[in-house]
């Protein structure tokens, strides 16, 4: 065969592929199978990936179009001349043909993502390219991706202060704990540890939704000094905080009000690289409200044993803490 | 991660986006990290097909024809909330297509045999499945698969992106 016959082999492929895959019942089988097609031949991939841009054009506009057909139907309802207005169209064709090849392939970019990661006592500032900046806290890990119609940020774990540009056209989304945080321009912090996640705002307005599209009624528009908290098994708890507190740890100051001090430990232990072991469980539990400023392990310690029952003691990881 | 890219390919058969596909594929991977925090996630092939073709079958169904369910959704949102919209454009996959776009796309299905085009327009513009397609025109949904594939052929070769 020559080349341009494989080329032609491998569209019409490429649409039984596409076809094949709108079945009611697809499955692994159809899976693997397109999955072994696709690798076979680099002709393939490129194939589908043009029919595929064409299918997706026809997602996009499927109402538009719809309607024009409808009414290119109603103005010429089985005239005995049809070949005549086809000609005609026929003309424009040549150029509608050489039109659709800038008006397409935008589709098929695709956009570069970065990856970035801190570690214990680790801040890190990162500039985006749209002029947004992100704070990422310590032991965190997010990637970014400036997409054409979209601004995507997936928090995979950790914590991270937004300040979103203003871009209406480009949403930015922020992916964590199986829900989407949906923004136009503002100030919020995203926290994703342990699969629970807590989202709060400090400028402008953002929406949390769950990803999973079944459960798209438990969406929620968040306001600036509101926060949105969603347990590992999805309780949600909504509140009214002053954001400067969350956002505080970009500072290296962390504000607590009656949190659990092995809550506050887990926090101090991803802020400082020698670790906090807590002795007694029972001491984990006493709540802790105030302010804790981020110097140094043994200083910060020294002054919450001022405040409460406890007393630490060097240990091979770092300090241990026991009931006074 | 090699089968990264093909799965995306898969999963944007049936999304109205390769950026939409792409949330899935990360959905997609996140469920396996969730599955065993400790695997890595070199997951075997049919492993990774089983969930994608789940998540095609369970979840872009419902999202199928987005822009509908997008506007309900947002109604959701407001009934509950009784605030205002937060996005204040549609999401940007949503934006309209272009005047000269939309006519040289209706040129094209309008070029295709007529049973073709038929078939690719109740299927694919007004979102039925491939069996209610097959129930509306009288024909197998056998057929009807063909039809869809002869289309995206032809339209693929006319539009050459």
């Amino acid at each position: 065969m020559t080349s341009i016959a494989h080329e032609e082999q491998a569209i019409a492929e490429a649409g039984a592929w596409l076809a094949r895959l709108q079945r009611g019942d697809v499955g692994e089988a159809d899976g693997l199978e397109f999955d072994a097609w696709l690798d076979a031949a680099p002709q393939n991939r490129a194939a589908y990936k043009k029919s595929l841009a064409v299918w997706q054009a026809f997602e996009v506009s499927a109402e538009q179009v719809a309607a024009e057909l409808a009414a290119a139907s109603r103005r010429a309802p089985m005239r005995s001349a049809p070949t005549r207005r086809w000609m005609v169209a026929g003309g424009g064709l040549a150029v509608a043909a050489a039109l659709a090849v800038t008006v397409l392939p935008g589709l098929l970019a695709q956009p570069e993502t970065q990856t970035y990661v801190t570690g214990k006592g680790q801040h890190q500032r990162v500039a985006l390219a749209d002029g947004s900046v992100v704070d990422l806290n310590a032991e965190s890990r997010l990637s970014v991706t400036l997409a054409r119609s979209e601004r995507r940020v997936v928090l995979d774990d950790g914590e991270a202060i937004f300040d979103v540009a203003h871009d209406a056209r480009r949403p930015f989304n922020v992916a964590a704990a199986n829900h989407v945080v949906r923004v136009v321009g503002t100030q919020f912090d995203v926290r994703n540890r342990q699969g629970e996640l807590t989202v709060t705002v400090a400028r402008g307005k953002v929406q949390v939704r769950p990803v999973a599209a079944a459960a798209a009624w438990r969406a929620y528009s968040l306001t600036a000094g509101q926060r949105m908290e969603v347990a590992q098994n999805g309780a949600v708890a909504l509140r009214t905080v002053d954001p400067q507190e969350t956002f505080s740890w970009r500072v290296g100051r962390l504000v607590y009000r009656e949190q659990p001090l092995a809550e506050v430990v887990a926090d101090l232990n991803r802020q400082f690289v020698e670790q906090i072991e807590i002795g007694d469980p029972a001491l984990g539990e006493i709540p802790i409200t105030g302010v804790i400023i981020l110097d140094d392990p043994k200083s910060v310690m020294s002054r919450l044993s001022l405040m409460l029952p406890v007393r630490t003691v060097p240990s091979d990881r770092g300090l241990l803490l026991l009931r006074k | 991660m090699e089968k990264r890219e093909n799965l995306l390919l898969f999963l944007a058969a049936r999304t109205r986006s390769l950026e939409s596909a792409e949330d899935l594929v990360q959905d997609l991977y996140l469920k396996i990290v969730a599955l065993d925090a400790g695997a890595d996630v070199r997951a075997p092939t049919a492993m990774l097909y089983r969930m994608a073709s789940n998540l095609l079958i369970d979840q872009v169904r419902s999202v199928q024809r987005s822009s509908r369910r997008s506007a309900e959704w947002r109604m959701d949102t407001r009934v509950i909330h009784g605030g205002e919209d937060v996005v204040d454009e549609p999401p940007a996959d949503e934006v309209v297509a272009g005047k000269q776009q939309v006519r040289l796309l209706t040129e094209a299905v309008a070029a295709l045999p007529p049973k073709m085009g038929q078939a690719f327009r109740l299927h694919k513009l007004e979102g039925l499945s491939q069996a209610q397609t097959a129930q509306a025109m009288g024909v197998s949904i056998k057929m009807v698969e063909q039809h869809i594939q002869a289309a995206i052929r032809h339209l693929t070769q006319r539009l050459r992106p």
